[in-house]
C-alpha cells in the first residue's frame, strides 16, 4: 500500500487493481463443529460420522464460518486501521469448494473500484472482490462487496 | 423401500411459500462476544468507543446477523430437509444496524425453483431470507440458492 504501515487508512488509500493479502487460517475440526453447533447445525458441519455418509464424504466447515474467519483476518490485517464506516452488503458469495478440517485457507482482496459517496461528501465507497484459497491453490470462496470509508480530512497524514 | 429420512425435499418448496424462521433478541453481551471473535471493529466490540462512530452506539456485526439467520433457518426447516448445501448467495444486504435489545424476526420466501440440469436427483431453490425489527423495518435481506435432493417417488 502507498501509505505508512502505522497510519490510518482513508478512502483515498484504496487503489483499484491493488491486491492485498489478508492472512491465513487453518480450520481445526473442533472449531468447525463449535461454530456449526451454534449457528449452522447440519450433520455435515457437526457430526464427522454422519458427514462421511453425506454427499460431501466428510466434515466440512459452514460457509458462514469461512466468511467470519475472512472478516476476522480482514480486520486484523487490513481495515482494522482504516476509517471504516461499515458496509451496505456483499454480492455473489460463492462457496466453490468445501473447507475441511486441517485445510489452511488464505484470504486476499482485490480492489475493483473506488468512488466518492453521492450523498455524504465525507465518505467514499470501495468495491472489492475477496477470494479464499486452500493449500492446493483452489479457490474455495469468492464474494464482491462495497465498503464505506471516511475521506482524508485536510491536513491528515 | 425405507421411508423418507427427511421432512422436506426439493418438491416441498413451492414458489411463493413463506416460512417463519423464528425471532432472536440480540444482547449487548453476545454482540460484543461475536465481534471480539470475528469482527473486532470498535462499533462491534466497545460500547463507549461506538458512541463516537457514525453509528452512534454499538451495533451487531453483519456476519452475526447472518449467522443467527442461518441458525433460524436450520431450526425452521433446513436440519430436517434433504439439503445438500448451497452454491452461494446472489446478494446480501445489511439494510439497518442491529442494536442491543433489538428483537429481530427472520423469515424465508421461495422465489424460484428448478431441477438441477447436471444432477437429475437434485433440485435448486432460490430463497429470499430476510429479517425485520419490531417496527417492521428490514435489517437484512439475502437472496441465494439451496440444493435439495428430490423425492425418489413423487407420490410419496
Amino acid at each position: 500500500m502507498n501509505v505508512r504501515a502505522d497510519s490510518l487508512l482513508y478512502w483515498e488509500d484504496f487503489t483499484p487493481g491493488e491486491v492485498v493479502e489478508m492472512g491465513r487460517h487453518t480450520f481445526a475440526e473442533d472449531e468447525i463443529i463449535a461454530f456449526a453447533q451454534q449457528f449452522d447445525p447440519q450433520p455435515f458441519h457437526t457430526d464427522p460420522a454422519a458427514a462421511r455418509q453425506s454427499i460431501f464424504g466428510g466434515l466440512i466447515a459452514s460457509g458462514w464460518h469461512t466468511c467470519a474467519i475472512g472478516m476476522r483476518l480482514m480486520v486484523q490485517n487490513y481495515i482494522g486501521r482504516a476509517a471504516s464506516a461499515g458496509s451496505p452488503g456483499v454480492e455473489n458469495i460463492r462457496w466453490l469448494a468445501p473447507v475441511r478440517p486441517g485445510d489452511t485457507i488464505r484470504y486476499r482482496r482485490v480492489i475493483l473500484e473506488a468512488r466518492p459517496s453521492g450523498s455524504r461528501p465525507d465518505l467514499g465507497l470501495v468495491r472489492s472482490r475477496s477470494e479464499a484459497l486452500n493449500q492446493r491453490g483452489e479457490i474455495v470462496m469468492t464474494m464482491e462487496g462495497w465498503g464505506m470509508f471516511r475521506r482524508r480530512p485536510a491536513g491528515a497524514q | 423401500m425405507s421411508p423418507p429420512a427427511f421432512d422436506y425435499y426439493w418438491e416441498d418448496f413451492p414458489v411463493g411459500q413463506v416460512r417463519d424462521m423464528g425471532r432472536h433478541t440480540f444482547t449487548e453481551q453476545e454482540i460484543v462476544a461475536f465481534g471480539r471473535q470475528y469482527d473486532r471493529q470498535r462499533f462491534h466490540v466497545d460500547p463507549e468507543a461506538a458512541r463516537e462512530t457514525l453509528f452512534g452506539g454499538l451495533i451487531a456485526s453483519g456476519w452475526h446477523t447472518c449467522a443467527v439467520a442461518m441458525r433460524g433457518m436450520c431450526d425452521a426447516y433446513l436440519a430436517r430437509s434433504a439439503c445438500v448445501g448451497s452454491p452461494g448467495l446472489d446478494s446480501l444486504k445489511w439494510l439497518k444496524p442491529v442494536r442491543p435489545g433489538d428483537e429481530i424476526a427472520f423469515r424465508a420466501r421461495v422465489l424460484e425453483v428448478r431441477p438441477s440440469s447436471s444432477r437429475p436427483g437434485l433440485g435448486l431453490v432460490k430463497f429470499l431470507w430476510d429479517a425485520v425489527d419490531r417496527s417492521g423495518e428490514q435489517v437484512l435481506a439475502m437472496e441465494g440458492w439451496q440444493l435439495f435432493e428430490r423425492r425418489a417417488n413423487p407420490d410419496r
